[in-house]
């Protein structure tokens, strides 16, 4: 029984170390309250595209800095690591934030509304924070202020990871998170968290979802090559319209048929399809791409093996061929189930059980994924909604009318410190 | 017994009176071969585009003027119509050629070798005589020489009609074009039969190609619009994927030849030649758009291809909760030779090539317009060799390429078979 209760005892008495803690972020975290939606606000009426992150990346880095940390920039072109050495030794917990904006034009009528123009793939667009990661900055910042304030309480060290690029840039082979990875910054990491704000979760809640979370993301091409004909004499040649038809309607067999559905779902999407130039003549090829959504490797590389079995087989079948391309961008954003379930008590406690919410799977992705191919580490919807509003008439994301409401931030600001100190507690 | 035998006796008299026509026919026909060459040769190097062959026209018009022989121009734009009047009461015979060149730059290295280039579609391109329709032209104005020197002895009417446009005036708002608007205009009002003949550089130079019944397809422009609902590529449960739709639509279509037309009377075919939707990898696109072509033999089986493409297009978009617009425009009716007037003049056509050199076809599913003035009367249209002898059929360049080139030992032929049917006809009707 002693030996038993003692453990029992020494754990008490982290937790009540953690609840002092809770208690010191929950009033720092109020107090900043107002800063970070200032940042936030600054950084919404000056959004910067991936890659292009320089004013946003400074204001981080000099915070930073005034904060005493240290601080590493140009990580990842323009991203900036902050390093907090907590008093106490223990593990060392990262944070991250993503920090670009979209070629999106905002319509919404703000006093900070992004004026910023630029020219994008030759056309000229707006540029926006439509995926809100303003507030995933400001909220970061916020955090790593109110934890540089505990850092003589701090049994461990904290990584402030504020990554470009997670929306993507086109004309590299690699960026954001991937190269964050790349050059090392997940390293000395024990594990990571991260926060996405959500405009479709009222202000005050918070969702999760253990396991696969969010979709991989991979683009797909196929290119059917048939035998040119005349129209009016199909079998002097071989047609890949129809083909291409047999080989659509077949990869709707994947969901139906190849996928267990009841593990995880999956999306199998052609998005465009081109072929031909005339009423009667049955033309050479048929370009067709898209986009395919998995949730796991192993989902992942059986839905690679089905396409490309469905569109090889089914163009051999009529004397045709199939070239499929299928390439990769975003793995799976998988929260692994133990994190996830040590994790629950630090977002209970921060938004109150009734407050958290556990999500259906998202099929939309996030490069949040590649940390998690490193370490474990837990990723959180944060509402940004406002109360008692209708999710299903509120701006989506990347869309112009993309709006948030501010006062779920000290939530964010809450629930980010709570996970530093409640794993470093753990973790002692 | 008299009584039988007396109209026996006028019916083979009178056959034989115009029978006996042949040798004049065969002799005039080779007598002014050369001159038949040179016209085509004229023609081929100076080629006219649908509705505007107003050189070709008035080289026709002044030919059939001087052989005495009324004259109509601007039929249907650029149509010329002569009629000769045999000095004996009779049927009125129409021939037909058509007249108009191909928006198709020649290649063949040949002394009267199209150089015309004009702009067609915004695209400058060159015109070339790619379907033999200069053959047409002067095998014609030969027959009408051959014909008009023995118009005394002919037991009718022969109605020459030289038509613009049969290769199509695809414009805005044009809705009728060479034959379809010469009948519309009265052509084939005082008509018994009509005739006509299309080279082919798929058949041997002293061959004639010939069917009864459905022998050319009928052509109808198809177009299918999907209307879905467009979504996130990775939420399709949120959207109505016209692109799925249109697959299932393109394979539901090929069970009209495989399970509702039936195959044992007539072939068919629904080709869709382009489908166009989308422009994003992970957008699913609001519609979807397919063309196509549809070639038919015959009313009915023409109807029931409608039909299914309807039923089918319609119902599986709506079985996806999605809607098909589905607009068919007939151009050319199919090609009817009227049994009968071919079992009759098959003879004609071994007299005139030698019966070894006549050959049944296979019903061809590329159209032609010579079929509106047979849905007016009955008619024949017959295919003439125009391939080297010894050639390979498949090494051979088809019609409406670059490449076409005819071999010109089979005009007298044609015109020898054109003014058979003319006179053998006459002699049947008597």
């Amino acid at each position: 029984m002693k030996r038993i209760l003692i453990p029992l005892l020494l754990l008490s008495v982290s937790a009540s170390g953690q609840s002092k803690l809770r208690t010191t972020i929950d009033k720092q975290a109020a107090a900043v309250e107002s800063k970070v939606i200032e940042w936030r606000r600054d950084f919404h009426q000056h959004p910067e595209l991936g890659n292009q992150e320089f004013r946003t990346a400074k204001i981080i880095a000099d915070h930073l800095r005034a904060l005493g940390m240290e601080v590493t920039e140009g990580v990842a072109v323009t991203g900036v690591v902050g390093v907090l050495r907590g008093d106490k030794p223990g593990p060392m917990v990262a944070l991250r934030a993503d920090m670009d904006a979209l070629p999106v034009t905002e319509r919404a009528d703000l006093p900070f509304k992004s004026q910023v123009t630029t020219s994008y793939n030759g056309q000229e667009t707006g540029v926006m924070h439509a995926c809100g990661h303003d507030s995933h900055v400001a909220i970061l910042m916020g955090t790593a202020e109110i934890l540089a304030g505990m850092k003589d309480q701090l049994e461990g060290s904290v990584k402030f990871i504020f990554q470009p690029a997670e929306e993507g840039v086109s004309d590299v082979d690699m960026a954001g998170a991937e190269l964050m990875v790349k050059e090392g910054v997940m390293q000395d990491v024990d594990v990571i968290f991260g926060l996405h704000i959500w405009a479709q979760v009222e202000a005050g809640k918070i969702g999760y979802r253990a396991g696969p979370t969010m979709a991989a993301v991979d683009i797909l091409g196929i290119e059917v090559n048939g035998t040119q004909a005349h129209g009016a004499s199909p079998w002097s040649g071989v047609d890949p319209i129809v083909t291409s038809a047999q080989i659509i309607t077949g990869l709707q067999t994947i969901l139906s048929r190849s996928v267990n559905v009841t593990q995880n779902p999956a999306v199998v999407t052609v998005g465009a399809i081109h072929g031909g130039i005339r009423h009667n003549i049955i033309p050479e090829k048929v370009e067709l791409i898209g986009t395919i959504r998995t949730f796991g490797a192993e989902q992942q590389s059986l839905v690679h093996r089905r396409v490309n079995e469905i569109a090889t087989k089914i163009a051999e079948s009529a004397g045709g061929s199939a070239k499929v391309s299928i390439t990769k961008l975003y793995p799976a954003t998988v929260n692994p189930p133990d994190l996830t379930a040590k994790m629950l008590p630090s977002i209970q406690a921060a938004a109150g059980t009734d407050h958290v919410v556990i999500l259906d799977p998202m099929t939309g992705s996030e490069d949040f994924s590649f940390f998690q191919q490193e370490k474990p580490g837990f990723f959180i919807f944060l509402g940004g909604m406002k109360k008692g509003a209708d999710p299903l008439k509120t701006p989506s994301h990347h869309t112009p009318d993309f709006y948030l409401d501010e006062s779920g931030f000290t939530l964010g600001v809450k629930a980010l410190g709570y996970f530093v100190v409640d794993y470093m507690g753990m973790k002692k | 017994m008299k009584k039988l035998i007396l109209p026996f006796f006028l019916i083979s008299g009178i056959a034989l009176g115009q029978t006996k026509l042949k040798p004049a026919i065969d002799k005039q026909a080779a007598a002014i071969e050369s001159k038949v060459i040179e016209w085509r040769r004229d023609i081929h190097q100076n080629p006219e585009l649908g509705n505007n062959e107003f050189r070709t026209a008035k080289k026709i018009a002044d030919h059939l003027r001087a052989l005495g022989i009324e004259v109509t121009e601007g039929v249907a734009v650029t149509g010329v119509v002569g009629l000769l009047k045999g000095g004996k009461p009779g049927p009125t015979v129409a021939l037909r050629a058509d007249m108009d060149a191909l928006p198709v730059t020649e290649r063949a290295d040949l002394p009267f070798k199209s150089t015309v280039i004009t702009t067609y579609n915004g695209q400058q391109t060159g015109v070339m005589h790619a379907c033999g329709h200069d053959t047409h032209v002067a095998i014609l104005m030969g027959v009408a020489e051959v014909l008009a020197g023995m118009r005394s002895e002919l037991q009718g009417n022969v109605k020459f009609i030289f038509q613009p446009a049969e290769e199509g005036i695809y414009q805005e708002g044009v809705t009728s074009w060479g034959a379809k608007q010469m009948v519309e205009e009265g052509v084939m009002q005082n008509v018994d039969a009509i005739f006509g003949l299309h080279i082919s550089s798929q058949t041997e130079v002293g061959k004639i190609g010939y069917r009864s019944g459905p022998a050319q397809a009928a052509v109808d422009n198809l177009e299918i619009i999907v209307h879905g609902t467009q979504a996130h590529g990775a939420s399709p449960w949120s959207g109505v994927d016209p692109i799925v739709t249109s697959a299932q639509i393109i394979t539901g279509l090929q069970t009209i030849l495989s399970r509702s037309v039936n195959v044992t009377q007539n072939p068919a075919v629904v080709t869709v030649g382009a489908i166009h939707g989308g422009i994003r990898h992970n957008i699913i696109p609001e519609k979807v758009e397919m063309i196509g072509t549809i070639r038919t033999f015959g009313d009915d089986q023409q109807a029931l291809v409608h039909k299914r493409i309807n039923e089918i297009a319609t119902n599986i978009a709506e079985s996806a909760g999605a809607r098909a617009e589905v607009k068919i425009t007939k151009l050319y009716p199919t090609t009817v030779n009227d049994p009968e007037l071919t079992a009759k003049m098959i003879a004609t056509i071994e007299s005139a090539a030698g019966k070894e050199n006549v050959r049944m076809n296979p019903p061809v599913t590329g159209a032609e317009d010579f079929s509106f003035y047979q849905r007016e009367k009955p008619g024949l249209f017959i295919g003439l060799g125009g391939m080297k002898k010894g050639g390979d059929p498949t090494k051979t360049p088809s019609h409406h390429t670059p490449d076409f080139y005819l071999d010109e030992g089979g005009f007298v032929l044609g015109m020898r078979v054109l003014s058979y049917f003319v006179v053998d006809y006459m002699g049947m009707k008597k």
